[in-house]
């Protein structure tokens, strides 16, 4: 049998194999397509991942540094201490504006020690070089150790928003010229401090741990109380949402008998699933605080809020671990004279635990997520400026949570919000990966072969 | 243990021999079972001997495994199914409202058609009966209980190693002897076995069987099969179902042999079926 000519039958006077059947081709040509058609869609997929990634570690890893000027500072005791016993407490009386021109003279006198020419009349203009929170900065220090007054001591001092985000390149000659605060001088002087080394940029832990500031001090905002803000709030939905939703799920699918009430519960799960968000958040307002008087913008109401909203989230899925645990197992010990309760608890159960937590787990990474419920119970984000006193007051002082946060910060008009809320989502991610990363670690730790 | 278990029954159906003045374990008397409209068994009546092997024969649907499972009310389970007529053990109306099914099926054991050994280690599998029903005061009677019901399984000499191990990592004979002796374990006085089989190769088959022989000398068993020859061999009784009627019952070796019902024959000839 030669390779040009192919026969129409085989020997056995069938159709030969070797022979392509048209219908045959179009049904391979429809697979090829589909793959092609899946892989396509993956590859869509992760390219526009990898482009989120990027924009959010470009946009936002600049908001985990921050820049601050190497600057000698002299502490003159007749302005800082009249008392001259070194007392904290008779040194708290010099506010931050006591501490503003010690900052302003250090300023001029290392440009003066440093041979960089005083392109300014007015020494608070210069001092726009500093954050607004500098002066409070080198107080802080200064109560907290009295044996530097009389000193000239070197602080790091918080440059203003705009000369650290000249320094990351997010402003630039023409764009500082458009602001009201700096000029180009002010660059100038920039320059010329960072040619002599007095210009450092480091790691910012006050970010991660800090809080919110006002709209002029961008530089010393952070996600610290936010976050706290949503610690507790999680708190609250799992003490609350994960007991009740799964104790709700093992009712209605194991005890609960099949009638119209219970069909009518059910469809009232589903459909509550899929209510939008913020409905929950103008039910917690008008439930919560309108009528049971709980305080405005405290976590426990929002934690209050998120539960609604998470338990048929938690229940739907909790259900379906259930019903997927193979009735052998549940006929093996009714038969054996377990009671419905054991059956229950030590057999179903943990068989559908692994499930079960996933469920519980996306639900409250969703939660965790959620702004707009929040921002109706006035958990804005200005709002967590202030660390609550202790555990307890942290479930009811006035608080945000961190997408609230970065919600904020994204509608400041100052770029150097946008930047921190940038940094905010990282936070954020981070976040959420750690607690899928923990959702695993449980999955694993349930998981067992039947 | 085992002898002490092996005497209490034994003077148990001495005792109910005298007062019942019949060695029946179950009495079934005009049984019906209706899953919802559906009416799956219809008024049977059947007595079952104790220390005997019992066969339910049938081909599928007639009805054989709801029969069963009347006699331990595992129907219960099942929300649309209703049971009319009285199942008596030892003289007790098992449907009795006062019964409650949990102590009933502690004396009424079963053993399914599927192995379905729970995914805890082997020991944790036999002993799980005894803890539940309190039948034990300490770690050691609890692990003779465990040696004693796996040795009547036949199961002892390849489990004694591997105790700690899950019940799930076994093969399917061996699986299936857990679950008779997890069953055991609870020291039933009836075993129900619902085609326990049908999921296993022909040598584990043979082990199965080889056990039930063995079960008999304790236990009153009652086992549902499709397999005709499987009844011949492990039954001394054999009860013949058809479209949810019990059609005929007697010995086993007279419904093989001489069949008195026209479908019996039918059935034992492969006619219907």
């Amino acid at each position: 049998m030669s390779d040009t000519t192919v026969p129409l039958e085989s020997q056995t006077g069938h159709r030969s194999l070797l022979l392509p059947d048209e219908k045959l081709k179009k049904r391979r040509r429809s697979e090829t397509w589909f793959k092609m058609l899946g892989l396509g869609a993956v590859i869509t997929g992760l390219f526009f991942l990898v482009i989120l990634i990027a924009s959010i570690v470009y946009n936002g890893v600049p908001a985990f540094t921050q820049t601050y000027l190497t600057i000698p500072v002299t502490l003159p005791a007749e302005k800082l201490d009249k008392v001259g016993n070194r007392n904290p407490s008779d040194m708290r009386k010099v506010s931050t504006f006591g501490y503003k021109p010690l900052l302003e003279q250090a300023l001029i006198d290392t440009l003066a020690d440093r041979g960089i020419e005083m392109p300014f009349d007015d020494a608070g203009i210069l001092a726009d070089l500093l954050s607004d929170g500098a002066a409070a900065g080198v107080r802080r220090q200064v109560l907290d150790n009295p044996d530097l007054v009389g000193q000239t001591v070197e602080f790091d001092l918080l440059a203003s928003s705009r000369i650290d985000g000249y320094y990351k390149g997010r402003v630039d000659r023409a764009s500082v010229n458009r602001g009201m605060v700096l000029t180009s001088v002010h660059l100038d002087v920039a320059d010329a401090l960072k040619e002599e080394g007095l210009v450092e940029r480091r790691f910012n832990l006050d970010f991660i741990i800090g809080a919110d500031a006002s709209d002029n001090r961008p530089e010393q905002a952070g996600v610290g109380v936010a976050l706290l803000g949503s610690l507790f709030m999680i708190l609250v939905v799992v003490a609350l949402a994960v007991p009740i939703g799964v104790a709700a799920a093992i009712y209605l699918e194991e005890f609960a008998p099949q009638n119209r009430f219970t069909d009518l519960i059910e469809v009232n799960i589903s459909n509550l699933a899929a209510v939008p968000s913020i409905v929950f958040g103008i039910l917690g307002l008008a439930a919560f605080i309108q009528f049971a008087n709980l305080p405005q913008s405290a976590p426990l109401v929002g934690g209050l809020v998120l539960t609604l909203m998470s338990l048929p989230q938690i229940i739907i899925p909790a259900r379906a671990a259930l019903k997927a645990v193979p009735p052998s197992i549940r006929q093996a010990a009714l038969g054996i004279g377990a009671s419905r309760n054991q059956m229950v608890f030590q057999h179903v159960l943990p068989l559908a635990m692994p499930g079960i937590l996933t469920g519980v787990i996306i639900s409250l990474a969703q939660a965790l997520g959620e702004t707009a419920p929040l921002l109706l119970i006035g958990m804005v984000g200005y709002i967590a400026s202030n660390y609550p006193d202790g555990f307890l007051d942290g479930f009811v002082s006035p608080n945000s949570a961190l997408p609230a946060q970065i919600y904020e910060w994204s509608k400041r008009a100052d770029p150097a919000f946008y930047e921190r809320a940038w940094g905010g989502i990282i936070v954020l991610l981070v976040f959420m990966l750690a607690v899928n990363i923990l959702a695993v670690v449980l999955r694993r730790r349930f998981e067992r072969r039947w | 243990m085992d002898a002490m278990a092996h005497t209490d029954q034994i003077s148990m159906s001495q005792s109910e021999t005298l007062t019942e003045a019949s060695d029946n374990k179950i009495a079934a008397r005009s049984v019906d079972v209706f899953y919802g409209k559906n009416h799956a068994i219809k008024n049977v009546d059947v007595d079952i001997d104790d220390k005997t092997v019992t066969a339910f024969i049938g081909p599928s649907g007639c009805g054989k495994s709801t029969f069963l499972r009347c006699l331990n009310r595992m129907n219960d389970t099942i929300d649309i199914a209703r049971v009319e007529g009285d199942i008596l053990l030892d003289g007790e109306d098992i449907y009795d409202k006062r019964v409650d099914p949990v102590q009933l099926r502690a004396r009424v054991g079963m053993v399914f058609q599927k192995p379905n050994p729970f995914p805890k280690s082997i020991y944790d599998n036999v002993a799980y009966g005894p803890r539940i029903h309190g039948l034990t005061r300490n770690k050691s009677e609890l692990d003779d209980i465990v040696e004693a019901s796996l040795r009547r399984a036949a199961l002892w000499d390849e489990a004694k190693d591997r105790l700690k191990e899950s019940g799930t990592g076994m093969s399917g004979g061996q699986q299936q002897r857990l679950c008779i002796a997890r069953a055991v374990a609870t020291q039933p006085e009836v075993l129900l076995m619902d085609e326990p089989c049908s999921a296993l190769d022909p040598i584990a088959t043979a082990q199965i069987e080889e056990l039930i022989d063995e079960l008999r000398q304790n236990f009153c068993v009652v086992i549902v099969t499709h397999s005709m020859q499987q009844a011949a061999r492990v039954s001394q009784k054999t009860a013949f179902f058809h479209l949810g009627e019990m059609v005929e019952y007697g010995d086993t070796e007279k419904i093989f042999n001489s069949p008195e019902d026209k479908r019996t024959e039918s059935y034992i000839t492969g006619r219907i079926g």
